[in-house]
Parts: C-alpha cells; structure tokens; sequence
C-alpha cells in the first residue's frame, strides 16, 4: 500500500486492478516539484491519462519508459514559469489599466503637503537632518571645486609646466627654482618651448609713492613672455610692450587704486626699496581667486639684476632659489616626457660637470599639479579633499539613512491609510509614487534651506581658509547640475525603500493594523543602517580627539628653548654700524630685557642646509647640517642650555661654532666634550666649535631633529627678537618703533610674537580640525535625529507590549532597558567596525609628525562613551514619553 | 503587432482544439494530431504550444471534470476565442489568395 498525497482521491473511484497500473511515483513528485502551480494538476492529469491508455496498449514497462520520456520532453521554462499576467479574463485588466502619472501629480502634491502638515515633527526632522547633510555636502562641493579649478583659466593650460630642480644628495630634495641662468639655456639652446617666462619672486618689499605712502608688497620679476604663457588681461595699457622695456610696471587694478585712487594708472612712477624707480606701463585687471599667483606688481625680469644682484650674481649655476622660477608653455607636438627624458637632462650635461650633473637634475611640473603638490609648495593636499569628499558623501548618507529609518516607521502609522487607498482601487505604483512626491517635497525644501544655511555659513568658512569661496549658480554652471544630481540621488536613497515597503502592504493586513514591518531583510536593513551612522559618528569623533591631541601637544610641548614674551621684528638693512644702533637704543628702553640679532627664530620652517668638514677628517661628512646665524645673545635669551664648553663671542671675525647633539652623534663623537676646541669646515668657512647645545626644536614637531649648528655671521641677521616685559606691552612697541623708524625711515615696522610664529605651523592642521569638528557635530546631530526616529518606530510596534509589561509589575527602568539593550549592541557593533578604521586613519596621518602622541585606549574609550552618552539621551527621551503611558491606555484601544 | 502572429504548428493546434470544439484539451489534440500528421508527437511540445496560444488571446481555457482516468485530476479545456478565429481565416485568406495566384503550369516539372 501506498498513500501518496495525490491518491486519496482516485484511490475511492478507480477499480483495484489499476492499482497497479500508476505511473513511477518518484516522476510525479519530480513533476510537483518543478511545475509551477497554475500548470501542476494539467499535466499530471494528462500524463495519468496517456499513462493509463498505453499500458492497456503497450504494456506497463513501456508506458512506464514513455512517461519518463514525456516528462523529459516537457521540461522547458514555461514548465516552472509563474502565471503570466495576460492569462487574467479581460475585464480585470480594464479596470487595472495604468493610470496617467502626470495627471495624478497635482493630487500627489496636494496629498504630500496634507500628510507633511499633519506630522509635523516627522517633516521637520526629516528637513532639519536632510539639510544638515546636504548643505555640509554643498560646502564640501565648492570647496573641493575651487581647489580643482585652480590654474583652469590659462589658455593651452595642458601644455604649461613649471620646471623644478631635483637635487640628488644623500637624499633627494625638491626646489620649485632652478639656476638662474637656467630659462635662457631652455630659451636659447633647445627647440622645445614655445615661450619660457621667468619669474622671481621677492616677498614683503616696500613699495611707495611717496615717503608718506608706503606698504609692504610682495612683487615679482617676470619675462615678458610670462603674460603670453598666463592669461592674465590687461584692462589698460597696450598689451604688446608690457614687461619689454627695463624699469616698467605691471600693476592690477586693485593696487593701482590703492596707490592712486584710480584705475587708470598707467604712466604713474613708484618706487621699490628705494632702490627701483618704475614706471606703470599696464594696468591688469584684479586676479581672481583661483590662482596661486599673488603678486600684484611685476617688474622686468632684467630689472632684478639692479633690484637684488645677488639673485642673478655672475649667472651662477650652482644655486637654486626656490623664489626663481621658469614656466613653459611647450610646442605643440613636444611631449612632457620626452622633454624630461631628453631636453632637461641635456641641460643638466651641458652645464654641469659630470659629477655635478648627476646631483641637479631638471623636471617638468604640470601646470594643474602646482596647486597640490605639497613637496613642491603647493597650497593643498588631495588628500585632505579626498577626506572632506567621503566625509560629505557619509554626512549626505546619514541624512538618507534617517529619512529610510522615520518613514518606515512611519509606515506602520499609515497602514490604516494605505489600507484604505488600496481598498478604494490603488496601485502599488501609484502608492509608491505617491510617497515619492512626498520625499521629493521634503528633499526640496531641505535643498532650499541647505542652500540658505550654505550661504550663512560661507563667510566662516572662508575666514577659517583664507579663501574667497563664492556660491553662485549664474556663474558656476557645476553648481545646478550637482545641486540637481544630489536632489535625485537623495530622492531616490531616501525614498524607494520605504516607497516599496509602503506600497507592497497587504490591504487586509494593513487595514486590520496589524502591520509588522518585521520582514527579516527589512529589519535588519534599518538595524545595520543604524550600525552604520553610529560608526561614521564615532569614526569623526576619534578623528576630532586624535588631531586636536596631537595640536595640544605640539602647540605645547617643551620645543628646548623659551617662546613666551619674545617679539621679532625685521631688519632691513644689516650694515654692522645699524644693526649696532638698533641693538644699544632698544636696550635702552625699560621694557625690554634683551636683544638678540639672527637670521632665523629658533622655530622655523626656513633654514638653510649645508656641509660640514670636521677636524682633520679628508671628506665632507655625509650628513648635511642646518645652519643658524645668530649673535651671543641668542643662546641666553631664549634659554637653550648649554651642555659642553661655552657660548660664542660677540666678534664676527673669529669664526665659532656651536653644535647640537644631534651633529654630536651624528659626527659619531662619543661625549659632547670631544668636539669642544676641535676645527671644522661649514659652508666653506673653517672655524673652532667651542659649544654643544641641548638638541631643541628647530623646525616643527612634523620633524625630527637634525644636526644644526650656530655661529656669529653679521652679515644675513635679517632679524632681530627682543625678549620684552609683558606688564606694559603696548608701550614698550610704541617705544620699540619710534627707534626702529628712525634708523629705518624708508621701511615698515613690523612685529610678531615668536609663539604666534610657532602656532603657524599648525594652521593648516588648525584648519582641518575646525572643519572636522563641525562635521562631527553635524553627523552626531543627526544621528540622533535618525536614533530618535527608530525608537519613536520601536516605541509605536511596542505600545500594548510595554502596556502588558506595566501590567504584570515592570518599572519605568526596566521598559528603558527593553529599549535601551538593543541600541547598546548596534553601538557595539558599530564601535568595532569603526575602531580598527579609525585607528589605521590616524595612524597614517599622525606619521607624518616625528614626534607624536600615542593615541591610546582613552580616545577609543572616550569615542564610545561619548556616543553612548549621546545615544542613551536620545533614546530615554522618547521613550520615557513611551514608557509612562498609563497601560490602559494602550492595552484598551483594540 | 507581436503576439498576434500565428506560427505554422500553432495553426495547426488551433485548428485542432476548434475541431475538437467541447472537448478540447491537451491529450485530445495531441491524439487528433498524431493522427493526421503522421508523426509522433510529444505532449511538452503541445502543451507549450497552447499556453503560448492563450497568452496571444487566440484561446481561453477553463477547468474542465476530474475522472478516475485522469488520476482524479481535472482537465484544462481550450476554446478558440474571436481573436483566435479572426487568425485561423486571416491565414486561410493568405493561403487562399496564394494558391490561387498559382498558375497550372507552376507545377509542371
């Protein structure tokens, strides 16, 4: 006896003889299996039935062969494909017919604005975070935008490149200068530039009209060629004969009104340094923005030769200043490669002899690289815009994933609604796109109050940078269109998912309110969404811990030499006879302690390098050591200890050194001792090292300390630092630039403190902390706004649970837990994605500082305490409201 | 337009479930087949055949009786609609008006 499911029945009808007579078993079920339903009972029908008539023909065994080949014979996709559509009777269809989208808009929009004015805490929620992410996200775009297009606006830009200098010593080291005879050899000798511009630089000259008139400008020597290489318009003068003649003059708008009040400039006379008289020949018009050239008054490139000879001294191809730069703009059909393959090694073979050739080698540098190529001074690091790019696309995603965690939770509320509409004839389709005008209305009004929020929040911006940022969609046509692709990616993140899941609700279900959005994909969808916006908030507030961490400590760490009450002001003019007024008239005065003359701080990124030949020793050292000129009072006033023999002597003339440790150790001498009284050999100048220095920081923290050495050289003090009493300050200045000036009449007094000096280094990291922490702030807020918004979900699902719960004795403590070791967990989750992340972040950007903090267990433990701390509020906050509600309340309402 | 054109085998079939009138399901019409092709055919090929036919309107089909035969199973039974019709005279037209195109001498070999 058999008892298969498909039998019962016949078993009762057909005679006992065609027990027998039953096609194989196992085909019937293998049939069951794979047929799809509407087609199931046919063709078992119709296989028992031929079945049946060949084994009264045949035989069994055949029939049974044959149904075996029937049933292979049958297997095709229309055996297991699903019931088609069109096999529904006609009438069904017609009332099913699509209804017209366009024409169902304006009930759309008008049921949008009804449903968004009724709830209203979800629409605000929903605007606030939505334009929270999409304005950071905005700013994020125009600032990433105003990097890139830096240089875009030069003609031929692909084919401009700045030459830079390779010098190959024990390591290589870039200059953005080159030799200055360098642009005429590329000029004259090679066939490969359509124009070379030279172009040097000098920072901080006195620029005057008369004695009365004067400022410091930054001005710049530059070809001729250099205005047909950079598209930078005149607005007068005649554009053929700028530059051309010697003692001209360049100026843009914006300087000619301050020196003349006038635009029209040209033909006007001004003086620079005292040394330079030029003629205004061209007025140009204001540079803008995007540009990394600043000067504003260009001098004839020939004219330097009067200016600064020791720029252009005897064609001098064995220095390069960084401040000496040569653009080209190649021919046509010359390619970058093969100019530094062929052209620049050529250079290096011709001018140099063999050994000196190997040592300085020439590059090209594109012209949309200049901006970013941090070696080579660029302003910017890709990588910071790289960073600022995720954190935008992660602030944007947190504000999608709030609006996908609110509405469906909203779903649940609007079951009844849905119920209805479906009763009442709706189509999913027309539900979902009902749902979706009402995300795009909220996305619209979140864009315009981002757009308004951008706005405010521009200027801050700018003043942290230093830049002139502009939103304007007149004259950036990317503005709109990324506008308008974020408008639709957000729509669209935001809104499908709960568009799906509103429209697929079951009307039965939906009506009876029994709606459980518990899906298990759907579930923990909106749980590893949650999961996801705890991490990017810890992962920001790691970061955030980390950098301002290490800014403390460089900021404050002990730098081996005394920073505070030390002002720096300039000397212009070093002849001994005025250096030595300046010193005795300022000391002089009440308020000031010492004086001190040098040409570099103790803390400063511009130091020259050089090498040095100790004792009887055949060979220059290997090492190169960093050289500070300063006079005998620098070593007491800014407290450096001495730890062997003694400091310098006032005299210029006996030439004296002092070493640090590092150049100690790095001479391979055992005790400081050992090099006291020895001789050596430093750039080029033999002497008697009579000190060793406790190693202090030279440069900033992002360095490790090198061998340096101090010695008296009168001749490059550029300036002077004054160790003053802070109780009368301003007074004390005051005194201080009524002397200055009158040794100096023709220049500026300028002053700056030496700790203000030494926060400089850190501006950029200043910068991007500020940033991070508004970010941080932002993504934290929202997601909260998010948190809030699942548990208002959880409360909503949970209301005759917690009802019951109060009944059978629980306490408020316990109907938080419910709610709370939930959230507990996701954040668990989350911290363990985010540490390891976080981690491997920071330890990347913290290697770029030689000395650094450890970032330890604390930060971590901090992040984590923090969210949860932020968590836990938000979480008790609504559902304390949940967990208060007197249980008859829920538990009545059936 | 496509969906309304009728392939050779279908005409057939077609034609078959209108021959077979009120008893028109699968094991009929591919025993009425086998008997006037003179070919064996297999129960799959029908059977697609007149799923694709009811997807292009030409038939529409209801549950017929169970019977023991059947292992207690009921039967799928075909009936040509009016779009079904309108195809099986519109190929017939085509044939007619081709055939009678045909000269006498056209098969004279």
């Amino acid at each position: 006896m058999r008892f298969g499911m498909g039998f019962q029945k016949p078993h009762l009808v057909i005679d006992m003889n065609s027990k027998n007579n039953l096609p194989p078993r196992w085909a019937e079920r293998l049939i069951e299996m794979i047929a799809a339903s509407h087609l199931r009972e046919e063709i078992l029908g119709d296989l028992h039935e031929m079945f049946q008539k060949r084994s009264a023909r045949i035989g069994r065994i055949a029939a049974q062969w044959l149904y075996v080949l029937d049933l292979t014979l049958l297997i095709h996709p229309r055996l297991w494909r699903k019931e088609t559509e069109t096999v529904r009777p006609q009438y069904v269809t017609n009332i099913l017919s699509k209804p017209n989208q366009i024409a169902m808009l304006r009930n759309y929009i008008k049921v949008a604005f009804r449903k968004l004015s009724r709830q209203k805490s979800y629409a605000l929620i929903n605007t606030v975070s939505l334009s929270l992410g999409i304005a950071c996200a905005l700013l994020i775009f125009t600032l990433v935008r105003y990097h890139l297009s830096f240089e875009d606006f030069h003609a031929d830009k692909d084919r401009i490149y700045r030459v830079y200098s390779e010098l190959h010593g024990e390591k290589i080291t870039y200059s953005t200068g080159v030799p200055n005879p360098f642009g005429q050899a590329l000029r004259t000798e090679h066939n490969v530039a359509q124009k070379v511009g030279r172009i040097a630089f000098l920072p901080s000259r006195v620029v005057s009209v008369n004695p009365q008139k004067k400022f410091k400008e930054d001005i710049a020597f530059a070809d001729a060629d250099f205005f047909d290489i950079f598209n930078f318009p005149l607005i007068h003068g005649e554009s053929g004969d700028v530059l051309r003649d010697p003692n001209t003059a360049l100026i843009t708008e914006q300087m000619a009104r301050k020196y003349f009040d006038t635009a029209e400039a040209v033909g006007k006379l001004l003086w620079i340094d005292d040394s330079l008289m030029v003629r205004v020949t061209g007025v140009l018009r204001n540079l803008p923005p995007n540009t990394d050239f600043r000067s504003q008054i260009f001098v004839p490139f020939d004219n330097l030769q009067d200016h600064s000879p020791w720029m252009v001294e005897k064609d001098w191809w064995m220095s390069v200043n960084k401040e000496m730069q040569c653009f080209v703009r190649l021919k046509p059909g010359a390619t970058a490669a093969s100019v530094n393959t062929k052209t620049l090694p050529a250079i290096s073979d011709t001018h140099y002899d063999k050994e000196m050739a190997k040592y300085f080698r020439f590059k090209l540098q594109p012209l949309s690289d200049v901006h970013f190529n941090t070696a080579l001074r660029g302003k910017t690091d890709k990588r910071n815009l790289r960073t600022f790019a995720w954190i935008g696309f992660f602030l944007v995603l947190t504000a999608c994933v709030n609006f996908v965690n609110l509405a469906t939770a909203q779903a649940v509320a609007r079951s009844r609604e849905i119920g209805v509409r479906k009763a009442l004839g709706s189509q999913q389709g027309s539900l979902f796109w009902q749902f979706m005008t009402e995300t795009s209305v909220i996305a619209l009004v979140a864009l315009i109050v981002a757009v308004a929020l951008s706005y405010l929040a521009l200027p801050y911006l700018n003043r942290l940078f230093e830049i002139q940022l502009s939103i304007n969609p007149l004259l950036d046509k990317s503005l709109p269109a990324f506008l308008g692709v974020l408008l639709i990616v957000v729509i669209f993140c935001s809104g499908v998912y709960p568009g799906l899941i509103l429209a697929r609700l079951q009307p039965v279900v939906a009506l009876k309110g029994k709606l459980t959005v518990q899906t298990p994909g759907g579930f923990s969808l909106r749980k590893g969404l949650v999961v996801a916006q705890f991490a990017i908030s810890q992962l920001l507030i790691i970061g955030t811990l980390v950098i301002t961490n290490q800014l403390r400590y460089s900021q404050q760490a002990d730098m081996g030499f005394q920073k505070e009450a030390v002002v720096i002001v300039p000397v212009p003019d070093n002849q001994r006879t005025k250096i030595n007024t300046l010193g005795s008239e300022l000391s002089s005065l009440s308020g000031i302690e010492k004086v001190t003359f040098f040409d570099t701080p103790p803390a400063s990124d511009a130091i020259g390098s050089t090498n040095i030949q100790f004792d009887t020793r055949p060979e220059p050292e290997k090492f190169s050591i960093s050289i500070k000129a300063a006079d005998d009072q620098y070593v007491p006033m800014f407290k450096i200890p001495l730890i062997a023999g003694r400091n310098l002597l006032p005299s210029d003339t006996i030439r004296e050194y002092l070493l640090n440790e590092t150049a100690v150790k790095a001479l391979g001498l055992k005790t400081p001792d050992n090099a006291l009284g020895k001789p050596a050999t430093i750039n080029g100048r033999r002497g008697t090292i009579v000190g060793v220095v406790k190693d202090f920081h030279f440069r900033s923290l992002r360095m490790a300390i090198e061998p340096l050495c101090l010695t008296t050289h009168s001749g490059v003090y550029s300036s002077c630092g004054i160790k003053i009493n802070l109780s009368n300050m301003a007074a004390t200045i005051g005194a201080m630039q009524a002397k200055w000036s009158k040794i100096y009449p023709s220049s500026i007094f300028t002053y700056r403190f030496l700790d203000e000096d030494i926060e400089r280094f850190y501006k950029l990291d200043n910068m991007l902390l500020r940033l991070i922490q508004a970010f941080a702030a932002v993504a934290i807020f929202v997601g909260c706004l998010g948190l809030y918004g699942l548990v208002s979900f959880m409360a909503q699902q949970k209301t005759k649970e917690i009802g019951v719960r109060k009944v059978l004795g629980a306490n408020v403590s316990d109907i938080l837990w419910l709610f709370g070791k939930e959230f507990v967990q996701l954040l668990a989750i989350a911290f363990l994605l985010a540490a390891p992340l976080a981690w491997w972040a920071m330890e990347h950007w913290l290697s770029d500082f030689a000395y650094h903090i450890n970032p330890g267990a604390g930060v971590f433990v901090l992040a984590i305490a923090a969210t949860l701390l932020v968590a836990f509020f938000t979480v008790a906050f609504r559902s304390i409201k949940a967990s208060m509600i007197n249980p008859i309340k829920t538990l009545r309402s059936e | 337009m496509k969906g309304t054109q009728l392939g050779e085998f279908e005409e057939v079939v077609l034609l078959s479930i209108a021959m077979l009138y009120d008893d028109a399901y699968s094991v009929a019409v591919l025993e009425a087949l086998n008997g006037s092709l003179g070919r064996p055919l297999s129960l799959g090929v029908v059977h697609r055949t007149m799923q694709r036919l009811e997807e292009k309107k030409f038939v529409i089909s209801r549950f017929g009786e169970a019977s023991a035969e059947r292992g207690g199973r009921r039967k799928r039974l075909f009936t040509v609609t009016v779009a079904g019709e309108h195809a099986l005279r519109e190929a017939r037209r085509v044939r007619d008006a081709l055939w009678n195109g045909i000269s006498e001498t056209a098969f004279g070999h």
